[in-house]
């Protein structure tokens, strides 16, 4: 078994299976937790539409903190939006979707992939710059934070090198790449990253009990 | 009033512009003689002995970005990163880690976590209690939607437990379970300032009536500084015509049960109030002008009472909206600037935001909000139990040069708050620099402008 | 030991010229990847070359090796030049058979013992001897018995090199490699179902002129033609990089002739000089032909999970793994908020 079998094979099949179990596992973990019912009589509806309203609303920054925010922000959703598109937009993984999930879309040529990969990478590195000198940041930071950050932009990095190849046989490059998705499928459910699913049950949490009291969400 | 009878031990400090007790000589911020192991186990078990869904959801969600050190008053104020609010909880994140996230038992095996040390709460006691007034800012700015001002009122119930509450608190908090009232008000102080004011203002106090609609409460702060509340609140029940009564075993609105973190008598307070309101057949409890009062009855009361409420419960500047907006109560218009302090719990926390604005227009005044005001306000800085703890007065008063630029850029001529412990910060600290606001109550002007009643 | 014609004399005799035969020469350094300063020298090898003894051995296979060699539309020079080497024994093509057969085999290893080589195509089977036999001879035995005395062997196809369609799962005859039982022997894999001729002769060609083994890579493949891959090569590779990509075999991206990546062209993992040397003298490959690439010089290229599936595509194991798996998710999340709840049910008992 060649590299690239073990990574298309059993590797990323066992990633699979532990994203899987360890999403389920901390999700549920969560939600089996006691949710004691809330008797205060309602100023309004709360509830999933309050948590639905939240999950949306809290996409945008409140005005009154842009100022504060504004690097950051960008910044993150730049990250986001370039994750999105190099996962989502790049053609060979829309044909990899397709052959899982059965849906095709249209993509974006490689070349647009190849830049906005550059560009999610260049702001990964601002990111992480920010995170090493702003005292803040400094001080709130631990072990999952850089690791995470490592982990999210070594698949984008080792998808970057394919085409450039650095003379390194391209099954070679896929393997390595396959090997730093799996990490990342590995790592997500136990750490921070986590975010990807727990930011709607948090941003849920608050819109369901404070939208009832018509409080500021 | 006397403060005669008063434990001298926690001797009350009447003198300065906000009311706490004496600052002890020698700091000494840890109750009872548990030993320092067992304080820290105390403190982690009884944080998350109450984590639900909610709290769980938000502890594991947080992603580290640091923008909530923006929304704190305290990190704005100081630029000193040990404020950022989610900081304020680190330590307990092992608590959680360990015995209530999904993977606890993999941090109890191998030991993930660093263990917290009681040198580590005792330093936390400063960023759980002296520096964060529970006003739910930071809540907003969270990109994932987490309540950070619920989750430090959490580990305030661990704090509690472990007996690391701040001195001042603690004490007011143990007078309020015992007493009534964390200012020492008996109902026999009560009933005296109550009959005070009725002679001083001549108008008809209602006192321990049987049967009643509504049950009104009192904070020990207005018993104490702003008895005039008494007179207000009377005079504008009276002009509605409402069935109402004070009742002297059930009078006290604030609870220094939440405040300090201790749930058993959070509990024990506020069933004060349900019993009292119960018994009268109250169809609404109106509760004064204080902030975490609308808190503690408003959406917690309910919880602690363990079912629906029999009745209602109201602020008082929602009742005024509501009787101003039916027609009920009629004012005179009032020809001045005026600006208002949002009091963090009941408007932004409490979504009670609307009324003093209601109340503001039937006055007719030149309302000028204040800049980012609102839901947005920036707190007195007063809140949570903050102005009680005297070694938190320097970072207070530094803090609270960001309200009073807030209010100097509106150039009204007025302040107006509905929040008795707003009130005192603002005059402690209005002391504190000469400034030329005084927070005057909401409640008072619109009883001070009442129309008469047609002839 | 008897004297043979150098290959110079017989090319001559068959009417090659001087110009055509330096001709391939040169051609077979650049595939060698050899400075044309080398040309002079692979030619006066070439010319002077006794024409070595060669062994082939067919063993399960399909004999489309050996017509990829000798079917071509005009004689070629790689037709030539291996009609010109001393083939002694090939059951496929000689006319002696059986016992006269086996000991024209025999007389050839023991006249040229050390020095022949055994060229072999199709894959042995282990699981039962009578599957193939020859003369009798299991094939296994011929393979054993021939290579004893053989200079190396060069495993032609994939099946030889590979176990190939043979070896392809369940494996009924349970197909092996030359490479799966020799191992005291240098092994020369020249993998292709079929190979290219070309690639063929040029390592012949490589072995008379340099009496050296080509350099190999870890499959035991010749570096100067399996180096890259289709994908590399591939004239469709602009349009891979522009993202254009024929969804299916009628549309306008396959009528353009755009990248068949998304129809399973195995180009991007395969290692083989199609896209440069070309098939049927020059004149085109699969892709060409609007065929992806099926891989089929690499390794288990037949149960690579479809020759339509794109590459990028992992397995992801069954649907009823993913559902215990998620099960599991689900059991350990719910055990693991009930002990929570234990414990801090104990907690408030405890005060």
């Amino acid at each position: 078994m060649d590299l690239l079998e073990l990574a298309r094979g059993p590797v990323i099949q066992i990633a699979v299976y532990v994203l899987l179990i360890g999403s389920l596992w901390r999700l549920l973990g969560i939600l089996f937790l006691q949710q004691k019912p809330d008797f205060s009589e309602p100023r309004q509806a709360g509830g999933l539409r309050g948590a639905l309203k939240v999950i949306w609303t809290r996409a945008f920054t409140a005005p009154v903190f842009k100022k504060a925010t504004v690097y950051s922000k960008v910044l993150a959703y730049t990250l986001h939006i370039g994750l999105f598109v190099t996962i989502f937009f790049f053609v060979p993984h829309i044909v990899f979707f397709t052959d899982v999930f059965g849906v095709s879309w249209p993509g974006l040529p490689n070349n647009v992939i190849f830049l906005v990969g550059v560009i999610t990478v260049g702001v990964a590195l601002a990111l992480l710059i920010r995170r090493i000198t702003h005292p803040v940041l400094r001080l709130i930071s631990n072990f999952d934070d850089y690791f995470s950050w490592f982990v999210t932009i070594l698949p984008v990095v080792t998808g970057l090198i394919m085409p450039i190849r650095f003379g390194v046989r391209f099954e070679t490059l896929l393997a390595i790449h396959i090997f730093s998705v799996a990490l990342l499928l590995v790592w997500l459910p136990f750490s921070k990253l986590a975010h990807t699913f727990l930011v709607f049950v948090s941003r849920g949490t608050t819109g369901a009990i404070l939208e009832r009291r018509g409080a500021k969400t | 009033m006397s403060t005669s009878e008063l434990d001298v031990k926690n001797a009350f400090d009447m003198e300065s512009k906000r009311l706490s007790i004496k600052a002890p000589e020698i700091r000494y911020d840890k109750q009872g003689d548990t030993p320092d192991e067992e304080r820290v186990q105390k403190a982690m078990l009884h944080f998350v002995k109450d984590f639900g869904t909610a709290a769980a959801a938000y502890l594991d969600s947080c992603i580290h970005c640091g923008m909530c050190a923006e929304a704190c008053h305290y990190y704005v104020a100081t630029g000193d990163p040990k404020y950022t609010p989610i900081w304020k909880l680190e330590p307990f994140k092992q608590a959680y880690k360990r015995e209530a996230s999904p993977f606890a038992f993999f941090y109890r095996k191998f030991g993930l976590k660093k263990k917290v040390t009681v040198e580590e709460l005792e330093e936390w006691q400063h960023l759980i209690y002296d520096s964060c007034t529970v006003c739910g800012r930071c809540s907003l700015i969270c990109p994932m939607g987490i309540d950070i001002a619920s989750l430090v009122s959490t580990a305030r119930h661990g704090m509690f437990k472990a007996g690391l509450v701040p001195h001042e608190l603690h004490a007011v908090a143990e007078r309020a379970e015992i007493d009534g009232s964390p200012l020492g008000v008996t109902p026999k102080v009560f009933e005296e300032r109550l009959e005070w004011m009725e002679d001083e203002h001549d108008v008809e106090i209602n006192l321990n009536k049987d049967k009643a609609d509504i049950l009104v409460v009192i904070s020990s702060i207005e018993i104490q500084k702003y008895p005039a509340a008494f007179a207000a609140t009377a005079k504008v029940l009276n002009a509605v015509g409402e069935s109402w009564t004070y009742r002297s075993d059930g009078f006290e609105a604030t609870n220094f049960g939440l405040l300090s973190g201790n749930l058993d008598w959070q509990r024990d307070i506020s069933m004060r109030i349900i019993d009292a309101a119960v018994k009268v057949g109250a169809k609404m409890v109106l509760l004064p002008e204080c902030g975490h009062a609308y808190m503690a009855l408003r959406w917690m009361g309910a919880n602690m009472y363990g079912k629906p409420l029999p009745f209602k419960v109201r602020h008082v500047s929602e009742y005024l909206a509501d009787v101003l907006n039916s027609g009920k109560l009629k004012v005179k218009k009032v020809d001045k600037s005026v600006t208002f302090h949002d009091p963090c719990q009941i408007s932004r926390r409490g979504g009670a935001t609307q009324a003093p604005r209601d109340i503001l227009k039937h006055l007719g005044v030149d309302l000028r909000e204040l800049p980012n005001g609102g839901d947005y306000n920036w707190c007195c800085g007063g809140g949570g139990g903050v102005v009680t703890i005297h070694r938190a007065d320097e970072l207070r008063y530094k803090v609270f040069k960001l309200k009073m630029d807030q209010v100097e850029a509106t150039e009204a001529e007025t302040l107006l708050s509905s929040c008795a412990n707003c009130r005192q910060n603002f005059d402690d600290c209005q002391n504190h620099y000469d400034w030329k606001y005084t927070a005057d109550s909401l409640l008072e002007l619109v009883a001070d402008n009442l129309q008469e009643e047609k002839a | 030991m008897k004297t043979t014609p150098t290959l110079g004399q017989v090319l001559q005799a068959r009417g090659v010229s001087r110009r055509g035969f330096l001709k391939y020469c040169a051609t077979t350094a650049s595939l060698l990847a050899l400075p044309p300063t080398m040309v002079p020298r692979i030619a006066a090898a070439l010319e002077n070359a006794r024409r070595p003894s060669v062994i082939w051995l067919s063993f399960q296979e399909c004999t489309g090796c050996t017509e990829s060699l000798t079917r071509s539309a005009s004689p070629t020079l790689e037709g030539l030049i291996f009609d010109s080497i001393s083939l002694d024994y090939h059951h496929t093509l000689q006319a002696a058979s059986g016992e006269a057969a086996e000991a024209a085999r025999h007389a050839a290893m023991e006249e040229n013992m050390g020095s022949y080589l055994v060229l072999v195509d199709g894959s042995i089977p282990l699981g039962n001897p009578g599957f193939s036999t020859i003369a009798g001879i299991s094939n296994y035995d011929m393979l054993m018995d021939t290579v004893a005395g053989a200079a190396a062997v060069v495993a032609i196809g994939s099946c030889a090199s590979f176990g190939g369609i043979p070896g392809a799962y369940p494996n009924p005859t349970g197909a092996v490699s030359v490479r799966d039982l020799v191992t005291d022997k240098p092994i020369i894999n020249v993998p292709g179902c079929p190979p290219i001729p070309m690639v063929i002769t040029a390592v012949l060609a490589q072995f008379l002129t340099f009496n050296q083994l080509p350099e190999l890579d870890k499959l035991g493949r010749p570096k100067a033609f399996f180096g890259q891959t289709i994908h590399d090569r591939c004239y469709r590779r602009p349009f891979y990089e522009q993202g254009l990509f024929a969804e299916s075999f009628d549309d306008e991206g396959a009528r353009k002739g755009w990248c068949l990546y998304k129809l399973g062209c195995k180009g991007p993992i395969t290692y083989n000089a199609c896209a440069t040397v070309k098939w049927n003298q020059g004149t085109s490959f699969p892709i060409e032909s609007g065929h992806p690439c099926l891989g089929c010089s690499e390794p288990d290229f037949w149960d690579g999970g479809g020759f339509y599936k794109p590459v990028s595509t992992g397995d992801f194991g069954s649907g009823a793994a993913l559902a215990g798996a998620a099960a599991a998710g689900v059991a350990l999340g719910v055990a693991a908020a009930a002990v929570s709840r234990r414990r801090q049910a104990k907690t408030i008992k405890e005060g």
